[in-house]
């Protein structure tokens, strides 16, 4: 490969792999068997845009299954109020072309791990999105670094990635020993509970261990505890003893690595988290459901949830999914109940990505931003919303009352 | 007078600049505007100011995936960084530098790293492992 012998792509992708492997200190290569990548035009920018269409244009093509990771824009006219730049909307359009060209599934998803592609206990895959990194090494245990930009594609061409990081048994042990005393009532507690962990101890190669959980948790559940331990901590990985794949017992999970930090989480920590975001005093304000995108199980229970409701005067709802779980969604009719009642559903995307959302943000008006993502709340703030985390409940009640409680 | 401070791991070629310190972890996305390059995350300690030219000296990282094509793309709208020192870094942040050919290097904390004020003149040798304080 680095001969030229399987064309120039993917040359410069081995290249590019071997420069990261060795800041690692990577020995070898391991094959993988799938790929996740991330290249929308809100994170590549121009840059990025021209170096994909060079690539392209040198031939590359994925040599292992690969899709893509949730997009920046929505294609849908009827969500005016979120409206993409026409001359960015064409170079995304020309994005999904080009990486269909590469051989990319399209499927636009930040949750692949639920809808498209599940790896087993120690396969080695190169996913390209926080949160899917850290679900397919904790609950699959399967394999993965954080494989950001053009990582992830080099991987693809390759079919290969450096054996550095979480693809090695040592960076797989638990450090951080938690126990969890709270009574976990809803999703958004799993993702505070991510924050009171992950914030103060911000270390890609640190791994909480959970001990004490009473209910064997739910995947969307993990997902979110996942998303917010990534988002907050730049975590990879977690485990659940008696719950995850390679923690049957706390002794399996912490392989006798050295215990940084213990924290014990009560249900009062898991209230004090709520109440570090405060509402600033506003008229317009937008409640989302996003990040990750939402579970076929999420909309059902928020289409219950909204059944018969009406988003108030001066709120905005938005809720993101992928395509495959959209069109259940509107074939088990969760999609009308929450469209009914004024919720905008958006497919292919995630919120906070979303291309000019600062300028978004200013054209509504909207102040605060209501979520039951423990993740969303964190990575948006960069375009200056006053973020709140609350319940799922909680978060439909803001969304139909318009009171910030 | 001059002060050495030895890294962990480093990458890419000497470079010189002006040191921007923050006090927390960061992410392109969660705490930069990426099209005028200023840091916009309300409350952060270096919110307002310029990364354009600066050696980024950051404890640890939050997230995130954006930095695999952020660094690149900053550097295509003229805005980017001279160089990224963090205490401790994921992945992510050395795919975005390779990609962009920006020096990088991880370690130091226990040497001083987070002490450089900001604004002090500072030289990465990443082939040599150190950062000095000019």
């Amino acid at each position: 490969m680095l001969a030229g012998d399987e064309g120039e792509a993917v040359r410069e992708a081995i290249r590019f792999q071997v420069e990261v492997g060795r800041f690692f200190g990577a020995k070898r290569f391991v094959p993988i068997t799938n790929v996740h990548v991330m290249g929308d035009i809100e994170v590549m920018g121009d840059g990025g845009f021209g170096f994909l269409k060079a690539v392209v244009l040198k031939g590359a093509r994925c040599r292992v299954p690969t899709d893509s990771n949730a997009r920046c824009m929505h294609f849908d006219e009827r969500a005016d109020c979120l409206r993409p730049d026409k001359g960015e909307e064409a170079k995304e359009r020309q994005v999904v072309s080009m990486l269909r060209d590469m051989r990319v599934a399209t499927t636009d998803t930040c949750i692949n791990y639920q809808t498209v592609y599940q790896p087993k206990l120690g396969e080695h895959v190169a996913w390209g999105d926080t949160g899917t990194v850290i679900y397919a090494n904790s609950v699959f245990g399967a394999r993965t670094n954080y494989e950001g930009g053009f990582s992830s594609f080099a991987a693809a061409l390759t079919g290969r990635t450096p054996a550095y990081g979480f693809h090695l048994d040592e960076a797989r042990r638990g450090s951080i020993a938690v126990t969890l005393e709270a009574t976990m009532r809803d999703v958004a507690d799993w993702g505070a509970l991510g924050r009171i962990v992950g914030h103060p101890n911000q270390d890609y190669f640190a791994v909480p261990v959970f001990e004490g959980v009473r209910s064997m948790p739910q995947s969307d559940e993990l997902k979110h505890l996942g998303a917010s331990l990534a988002s907050y901590g730049s975590h990879a990985m977690y485990h659940v003893v008696g719950v995850t794949p390679e923690a049957p017992t706390a002794a399996a999970a912490f392989g006798g690595r050295e215990v940084t930090s213990r924290i014990t989480v009560t249900d009062a920590d898991i209230e004090a988290a709520y109440r570090a975001y405060r509402f600033v005093p506003a008229e317009k304000n937008v409640v989302v459901f996003s990040g990750p995108q939402l579970s076929l199980f999420e909309m059902q229970r928020l289409a219950e949830r909204f059944a018969g409701r009406q988003v108030a005067p001066g709120m905005h709802c938005f809720a993101t999914t992928n395509h495959a779980i959209h069109s259940d969604a509107a074939r088990l009719g969760y999609l009308k109940t929450l469209e009914d009642a004024g919720v905008t559903v958006l497919q292919g995307v995630c919120f906070y990505i979303l291309q000019r959302l600062t300028e978004i943000r200013a054209e509504n008006g909207w102040a605060n931003l209501v979520s039951n993502s423990g993740k969303l709340v964190n990575t948006i703030t960069a375009h200056r919303f006053n973020t709140v985390l609350r319940r799922t409940d909680e978060c439909v009640e803001i969304a139909c009352t318009g009171v910030l409680r | 007078m001059s002060r050495e401070i030895r890294v962990v791991r480093a990458w890419g070629p000497v470079v010189e600049g002006e040191a921007l310190v923050m006090k927390e972890g960061f992410s392109p996305r969660y705490d930069l505007n990426r099209v005028t390059g200023v840091i916009t995350r309300i409350g952060q300690s270096c919110e307002g100011q310029s990364v354009k030219d600066k050696v980024l000296v950051i404890p640890t990282t939050k997230g995130g995936v954006a930095g695999g094509w952020a660094f690149f793309d900053l550097l295509a709208k003229g805005i980017a960084p001279k160089a990224l020192v963090f205490g401790k870094l994921n992945p992510v942040m050395v795919q975005g530098a390779v990609l962009a050919g920006m020096p990088i290097a991880e370690g130091g904390v226990e040497n001083g790293l987070l002490e450089i004020a900001s604004g002090a003149r500072v030289r990465l040798d990443p082939a040599n492992a150190r950062l000095v304080v000019l």
